[in-house]
């Protein structure tokens, strides 16, 4: 197979959601209205770690407030994301309970007719607390030995007790690393810290339920996953599948929050069971910042490589800060050597992550999925190993980098594919010369205030987590195909669109396969009584998983089409091709050769209603057998004021391995927001915790959670893009994934151009201008890389050590 | 509480209305006019998704009590298509791929129409300065620029 003509792949159209959404029509979870819909109100803890001792909502309920606290929830343990098959699914949720873990943690909820009074109500209610030690780092949370988090969590109907508030452990092993760094010539070690980053998605995460006369429930929620949000709901509330109808809304972004079903969702569920009317759960913004963030990882990385520039050995331990709950860090664990492995090829390494309980906001998914932490400790000890070894940095990555026809598994050690497209060189070469890579000068040669750095990092994401043998990750998408009488087209799928265009991918890959007009293919509403399964738009899997599914499904409908239409055109269905006649704004099959043969679609379908033959359609589950590696990389220029520490992105070119690209604008469009994502990582974003109160220090407002604005990136002119020009042969006609690589290198990046302009590399995400202000001064001194700040007491080192006794 | 009459012209179309004293504008918008393109991002001014124009002006809506807003003119994202024709700004922002998930997008694009109809050609900066107020966590914001810099050349085109 390889790339041909395409009538819609590759070209530019207006989204088909886009009238909608740029005049307001738009429906998100927020906007659902029903009759005689009440507005509930979440009550979240303040307090880090207490158990309720006493609880009275007789005042809210006088109010003519329906209220719920955890007597009135279903007393099961649960995980709120299914993406993961049950025996790495640990269990510590309840929708409620009388004992919560953080602060902003939820322990009650009330509706009422108005939102005014279901808030009076809330402020009605009144509990007593039994407060319990908080550990709002990971140390302390380690050192407790009572008091813990949680005292045991559930994996399947396995009990397991939980010591040291260690959440879950996770160790891995090839070859032999003491006899691969004894060959290595130089060996670079550090320490890197990643920072707990908020999704600060613009629509808090909402949802709305409408409990049904026949004892189910409608539920809009702000999910990625409807067909998981279904399953859990039926799970816990003890309802047949068959009466659980999720409902696919847009949702107001997500970036990796929605993958899990949001416990908002479960308790607007509760509340409109109880209520007996449709119930709608707005959270205000603190809410939300409290219920969800990126997983911080701090993490030793030691790399050996001979002269010639091998890879030999490397070495990495981990420690993650999971915050109050698991959402999924037994596999985050994995998929953190995952990357790691499978950016460069090493024979002998060797791997430990703990993942640790903190009375924090829950860490989860958020684009890249522990991609953007490991990339930027590899990318940035590969720059550092080149350096030592006197290597240029483009050069010793491509000798090392896993491309063509080596086996990667990116999503974790269990889900292992080969790699079929490799657009790594292309990315690297021409990247570099748009950059001007040849001219970059060393940082010795900086002077002035002001100076100029370019730097450049590499990675990917894998295009979901198929794989040629099922690993620990569910992955398939179940798709409908129906050719409609006057030869138009539904396609019908669960995935979600999360901006990026994937349902405009799936709606041209059906174009284009059926021959029929891009604008006579419509994406049907879905819900999960209409849907079959997928597992969930994550992971970069909705054009690669997704649309191959679609495309499946389209090819099969098109051979019903096929079989019909030689009976009216009385030639085999071998002969029968498929093109859009835009004329006549129709599709038609023609007999190949004979081209007046020709019938539209339209006419074929009605025949075969007429004639009772059926209709032209198809359904069908369909799981890819890989999950290839879309690769991006990115040279960027800044300027780093030294006198205060403020770094300006100047220049940015992005190259993306993307196979065959079906929506070139929106695709760009992913490469901006990533960056922008990623930067904001690399320079400004992060939360904190008041060690005292367990609240954020940015007290759950926007303005003390400082994103990059308008102003903070190069123009248009100065953020030049390009795709590779490869094919993904396993892919829906050649197209891998982008999403998540467009963020992956990015903090990589953007710390690799701040060493080229100050000569220091800084191991700490963000890089605050007062670090770089202290660590300009430090090198003075003769310091050149800038390390995250050092308890002595409390290195990985010695947490490592301590989980030895047990 | 004692309740108001307030008199709202939203897009184009008179509303008379009793409302609260503490009532606030998005609310009235969304829940009583069934507008719902104007967003709740965060409810405390800090999005800029409730953006809508008041007098031609762009207001926080999630800022702003009902009762304040009475005797004014208010545009909603639902009020700037004429005709069943898209103005420009929709159109551009369209075309640029400048909508992802959209959330900011009725904001954004208001916050937009309120500079273009007051300086038709701004520069870049003051386009920034003009959306500063509004988030976009999608899109990097650099095809929201060029859109609107589309629909400012079109506009002025037309005007000419
Ligand atoms: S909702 Fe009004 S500024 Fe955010
Ligand atoms: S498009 Fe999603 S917030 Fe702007």
């Amino acid at each position: 197979m390889e790339k041909r003509d395409y009538h819609y792949l590759g070209k530019d159209f207006p989204r088909k959601d886009g009238f909608a959404r740029v005049t307001g029509k738009e429906v998100y979870p927020s906007d659902v209205a029903l009759n005689g819909m009440f507005f509930g109100k979440i009550l979240r803890s303040p307090h880090p770690h207490a158990k309720i001792k006493s609880i009275d909502t007789s005042e809210a309920e006088k109010m003519g407030a329906v209220c719920i606290t955890y007597r009135d929830v279903p007393d099961k343990y649960f995980n709120v994301r299914l993406v993961s098959v049950p025996r790495s699914t640990y269990m510590d949720w309840q929708i409620l309970s009388n004992k919560v873990r953080q602060v902003g943690e939820p322990f009650a909820a009330v509706a009422a007719e108005t939102e005014e009074l279901a808030q009076r109500a809330a402020e009605s209610v009144k509990v007593e607390w039994e407060i319990l030690p908080s550990y709002l780092n990971t140390e302390d949370a380690m050192n407790a030995t009572e008091n813990l988090i949680h005292d045991h969590v559930y994996l399947e109907d396995e009990k397991i007790e939980i010591k040291n508030n260690i959440a879950c452990m996770r160790e891995l092993t090839e070859g032999d690393v003491t006899a691969g760094f004894k060959e290595a010539d130089v060996i670079v070690e550090n320490e890197f810290v990643t920072p707990r980053v908020y999704h600060c998605q613009l629509e808090p995460r909402s949802s709305v339920c409408k409990p049904e006369p026949d004892g189910g429930v409608t539920v809009w929620p702000s999910t990625q996953a409807l067909h998981n949000t279904r399953i859990l709901i039926g799970e816990l509330f003890d309802i047949p599948l068959n009466k659980v109808n999720v409902v696919r809304v847009t949702g107001g972004g997500h970036f990796g929050s929605g993958i899990h079903t949001n416990r908002v969702i479960l308790i607007n569920v509760a509340l409109a069971l109880k209520a007996g009317t449709p119930v709608k759960i707005i959270p205000d913004r603190e809410g939300d910042i409290y219920e969800h963030c990126r997983y911080p990882v701090r993490y030793t990385l030691k790399v050996g490589a001979k002269k010639d520039g091998t890879l030999v050995a490397g070495e990495m331990k981990a420690l993650v800060d999971i915050g109050s709950h698991h959402i999924q860090a037994f596999a985050f664990l994995g998929v953190l050597v995952g990357w790691w492995h499978s950016l460069y090829r090493c024979k002998n390494l060797k791997y430990k992550g703990i993942a640790v309980y903190t009375n924090k906001a829950p860490s989860c998914a958020m684009q890249g999925y522990g991609a953007p932490q490991v990339t930027f400790g590899v990318e940035t000890t590969m720059s550092m190993l080149a350096e030592k070894l006197g290597m240029d940095y483009l050069e010793f990555r491509l000798k090392n980098y896993v491309g063509l026809g080596e086996t990667f598994w990116g999503q974790g050690p269990t889900v292992r594919s080969t790699i079929r497209s490799d657009g790594v060189e292309e990315l690297i070469t021409r990247g570099a010369e748009l950059i001007g890579w040849n001219n970059r000068q060393p940082p010795e040669k900086k002077t002035g205030r002001y100076r100029r750095g370019i730097g450049m990092a590499r990675g990917f994401h894998t295009s979901g987590t198929g794989a040629p043998v099922p690993g620990e990750v569910k992955d398939y998408t179940t798709a409908m195909v129906k050719i409609n009488e006057d030869g138009s087209v539904d396609v019908l799928t669960s995935l979600m669109d999360q901006g990026g265009g994937t349902l405009d991918a799936a709606a041209k890959l059906v174009a284009e396969e059926l021959g029929v007009p891009f604008d006579k293919v419509g994406i049907s509403p879905a819900d999960t009584r209409s849907t079959g399964y997928d597992v969930c738009t994550h992971a970069t899997r909705g054009v690669y998983c997704g649309g191959g599914a679609v495309l499946e499904v389209a090819r099969k409908a098109k051979e019903v089409l096929l079989e019909y239409a030689s009976r009216i055109l009385e030639a085999p269905v071998h002969a029968l091709k498929t093109r859009p006649d835009l004329e006549r704004e129709q599709g038609e099959v023609y007999v190949d050769g004979m081209e007046e043969k020709s019938i539209t679609i339209a006419e074929v379908a009605q025949t075969a209603m007429n004639n009772d033959w059926g209709t032209a359609i198809f359904a069908k589950s369909h799981r890819m057998i890989a999950c290839p590696p879309a690769f991006t990389t990115f040279f960027v220029e800044v300027e780093v004021d030294t006198e205060t520490g403020r770094v300006t992105i100047e220049r940015v070119v992005a190259g993306s391995d993307a196979g065959v690209v079906i929506n070139p604008s929106l695709a760009r469009g992913q490469i901006h927001g990533g960056f922008y994502r990623g930067a904001g990582m690399a320079l400004l974003e992060d939360t904190h915790y008041d060690e005292k109160t367990g609240r954020l220090t940015n007290l759950g407002l926007l303005t003390d959670y400082k994103m990059l604005g308008p102003e903070d990136l190069p123009d248009e002119e100065h953020f030049q893009t390009f795709f590779a020009n490869t094919y993904e042969p396993t892919g829906p006609m050649g197209a891998k994934g982008i999403g998540e690589a467009a963020l992956n290198p990015v903090p990589a990046a953007v710390a690799s151009a701040i060493q080229n302009a100050t000569g220091i590399w800084f191991t700490k995400l963000p890089i605050l201008p007062e670090d770089i202000v202290k660590a300009l001064r430090q090198k003075k001194e003769g310091i050149a890389t800038f390390e995250p700040e050092k308890d002595k007491n409390h290195t990985i080192e010695r947490e490592f050590l301590k989980i030895r006794s047990f | 509480m004692n309740e108001r009459q307030i008199v709202l012209e939203v897009n184009g179309k008179e509303y008379k209305l009793t409302v609260k004293p503490n009532e606030l504008l998005i609310n009235v918008l969304r829940e009583r006019l069934g507008l719902m393109g104007t967003k709740y991002g965060c409810g405390v001014g800090e999005c800029g998704a409730c953006t809508v124009l008041m007098d031609g002006n762009p207001v926080l809506s999630c800022q702003m009590l009902a009762l304040s807003a009475s005797g004014s003119k208010i545009t909603t994202i639902e009020g700037i298509a004429q005709n069943g024709r898209l103005h420009p700004l929709q159109e551009a922002f369209l075309d640029e791929g400048a909508v992802q998930c959209g959330f900011c997008t009725p904001g954004m694009i208001l916050s937009a129409k309120a500079l273009l109809d007051k300086k038709p050609n701004p520069t870049d900066m003051e386009i920034k300065e003009a959306i500063r107020g509004n988030i976009c966590r999608c899109t990097g914001y650099i095809n929201i620029l060029r859109a609107i810099k589309t629909a400012s050349l079109k506009l002025s085109e037309r005007s000419r």
